[in-house]
């Protein structure tokens, strides 16, 4: 079977007025397997959103192409189809709300494909369901935290019955709490559900929990690989202005002082397994 | 004192079926040059707070005194004093409205009867303290800029205005390391430089340690703590009750001190916690 998102050579230009244009996207090639949860990094500007807008054709590409699940995304008939397959979170919880009910909010994606009022009704009650916030269904939306808001707009993405998600800086407007229940929604859409994720973020600590690591520098791919083979490359990761995750940087100062600790040393229990 | 905070309370849709209080009876006093942190979780009232001292609307009840006037009172004193405060928006984006980023942040500017080369000076120097490039980005087009570059230069028109008290609701928030580290190291010698008054809202206690002296924590709309930064930012049991983690040095820390180490706690940045996970262990730094 091929591979559910197929990248090859993939340019990208904005237009500016007077015909300038910005590079933001310079020859990516990548593929994602189904079911993979893989995280995307790199600093301000460098063309992570750019590239997200690909997935679901909300950009085509200016040269190369963007095929999902085998439909190549700049064919205007395949649209529709790759809609539905790859739902997006944009990081402000605010834009994303459209309707003045809870229930109203969830079912507007499946409106839109035209499906019937019975099946958006299971969808919607399992969506909410699924994202924890059954209770809230006749709220409106305003009335709910950042992190309930962005709930809401998983449960979105969700009642459209996508295989993959992609999430952009989901969490970066959230307290600890609504990051939470946000990253427990993600995992667990990937792990239960099968999922495929693509999680935008500049926490290192979230990236840390995806399975594969991707790094984006000046519109290019430059790393790609499991979180401890990317983060074990502190130097070159400090000169892309990246922090490494609090817990793989102490390891690595702590090398320099001689202690010999393992490398997939990530989180706070490994640490403490691996010094006490 | 500069800025003195009298049983302030706040409601907003009072009266209605979504009547919320927002601040219940909050007293606080700033001094000039202070450098404060406010943290809480969403909806403790951290926003409303820094708005009302920010002279953007009446509170319910209570008074925000700067130099013993009141930001609320008759419009004359209040206009001259709101140009003191300079409060940058949680989310700017929504505030960005003119065609180039100069002009946006010209735009506050041009009310200060400034000559054409100060402002071209200003605008260039507040886009490098959010890190940007002048040269870039100043004759690009607001929305054509990524969300994180847009959230710099609504910061970047603040500082321009050169207030005397700045005011910061969640700065770092969807910047990259680097961004935030360099902006947080400019507004603080910013700072130092010129003595204003600072506050800055977070949720990122590693921030919050680096850059102020006295952090004030809001609980559904109280004061629930007010103290050295090290201090309230180290305090475990306080954190966990507002709902905010504790930065993970910190937590490996506490979990090494659990595990019967004798570790101190208070190191938030990596560095730190290495340094005294070392000094614990009595290791000798390798030098290469
Ligand atoms: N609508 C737009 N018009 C013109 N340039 C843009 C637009 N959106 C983003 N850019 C530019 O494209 C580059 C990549 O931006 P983006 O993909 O948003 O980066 P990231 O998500 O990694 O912060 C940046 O240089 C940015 O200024
Ligand atoms: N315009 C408004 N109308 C009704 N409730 C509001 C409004 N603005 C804020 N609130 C509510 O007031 C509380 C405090 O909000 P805010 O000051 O923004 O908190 P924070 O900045 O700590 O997240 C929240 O519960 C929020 O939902
Ligand atoms: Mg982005
Ligand atoms: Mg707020």
């Amino acid at each position: 079977m091929r591979p559910f998102i197929e990248i090859e050579d993939l340019e990208y230009a904005y237009p500016l007025e007077g015909g300038d244009q910005i590079v933001a996207l310079r020859g990516v090639n990548l593929t994602i397997e189904r079911g993979e949860f893989v995280a995307l990094i790199g600093p301000n500007g460098s063309g992570k959103s750019t590239l997200a807008k690909h997935l679901n054709a909300l950009l085509l590409p200016t040269a190369g192409r963007v095929c999902i699940d085998g439909l190549q995304t700049s064919d205007p008939g395949n649209v529709g189809t790759i809609r539905q397959k790859v739902g997006m979170v944009f990081q402000n919880p605010d834009n994303q709300i459209v309707a003045t009910t809870v229930e109203e909010d969830v079912a507007f994606g499946p409106e839109n494909m035209g499906i019937p009022p019975e099946e958006i009704r299971r969808r919607v009650d399992s969506a909410l369901v699924a994202v924890g916030l059954s209770a809230y269904r006749q709220h409106p939306p305003q009335m709910l935290s950042g992190g309930q808001k962005q709930l809401v707009a998983i449960a979105g993405a969700l009642a459209t019955r996508p295989s993959c998600i992609v999430f952009d800086e989901p969490t970066s407007m959230l307290d600890p709490v609504g990051r939470r229940q946000v990253l427990n929604t993600i995992r667990w859409l990937n792990t239960a559900e099968g999922i495929t994720i693509l999680l935008i973020t500049h926490s290192m600590s979230e990236a840390a929990i995806a399975q594969r690591v991707l790094v984006m520098e000046a519109g290019r791919l430059v790393m790609d690989g499991a979180p401890a083979l990317v983060f074990g490359q502190g130097t070159r990761l400090r000169a892309l202005g990246l922090d490494l995750p609090p817990i793989v940087d102490i390891a690595q100062r702590l090398r320099t002082w001689g202690l010999s600790l393992p490398q997939t040393v990530l989180t706070v229990q490994d640490m403490v397994d691996a010094l006490c | 004192m500069l800025i003195q905070v009298e049983n302030l309370t706040h409601i907003y849709s009072q009266g209605t079926p979504f009547e919320h209080v927002a601040l219940r009876e909050v007293n606080l006093e700033i001094a000039a040059g202070e450098r404060v942190g406010i943290l809480g979780p969403t909806g403790s009232g951290k926003s409303t707070l820094v708005q009302l001292l920010a002279g953007l609307f009446k509170p319910t009840s209570g008074r925000v005194l700067l130099e013993g006037e009141s930001i609320h009172g008759k419009e004359a004193t209040a206009r001259r004093l709101r140009l003191q405060v300079g409060l940058a928006f949680q989310y700017p984006e929504d505030q960005i409205f003119e065609q180039t980023v100069f002009r946006e942040i010209a735009f506050g500017l041009r009310n200060l009867n400034l000559r054409r080369t100060e402002i071209e000076a200003r605008v260039n120097w507040a886009l490098e303290m959010v890190g940007l490039n002048p040269a870039a980005v100043a004759q690009r087009m607001p929305f054509a800029l990524s969300g994180g570059e847009r959230r710099r230069v609504a910061l970047a028109s603040i500082l321009a205005m050169h207030p005397r008290v700045l005011i910061l609701d969640e700065p770092t928030a969807g910047q990259d390391s680097q961004g935030r580290r360099a902006l947080l190291e400019n507004v603080g010698r910013w700072q130092r430089e010129t003595g204003m008054t600072l506050i800055i809202v977070s949720h990122a206690l590693e921030d919050l340690a680096v850059l102020v002296e006295r952090v004030i924590a809001l609980k559904e709309g109280r004061v629930v703590a007010d103290g050295p930064a090290r201090q309230v930012l180290s305090d475990a049991p306080l954190l966990l009750d507002i709902g905010l983690d504790v930065p993970e040095p910190v937590a490996l820390l506490q979990a090494l001190r659990q595990a019967g180490k004798n570790v101190r706690v208070d190191c938030f940045l990596p560095a730190e916690a290495a340094a005294e996970i070392a000094r614990a262990w009595g290791l000798q730094e390798i030098v290469s």
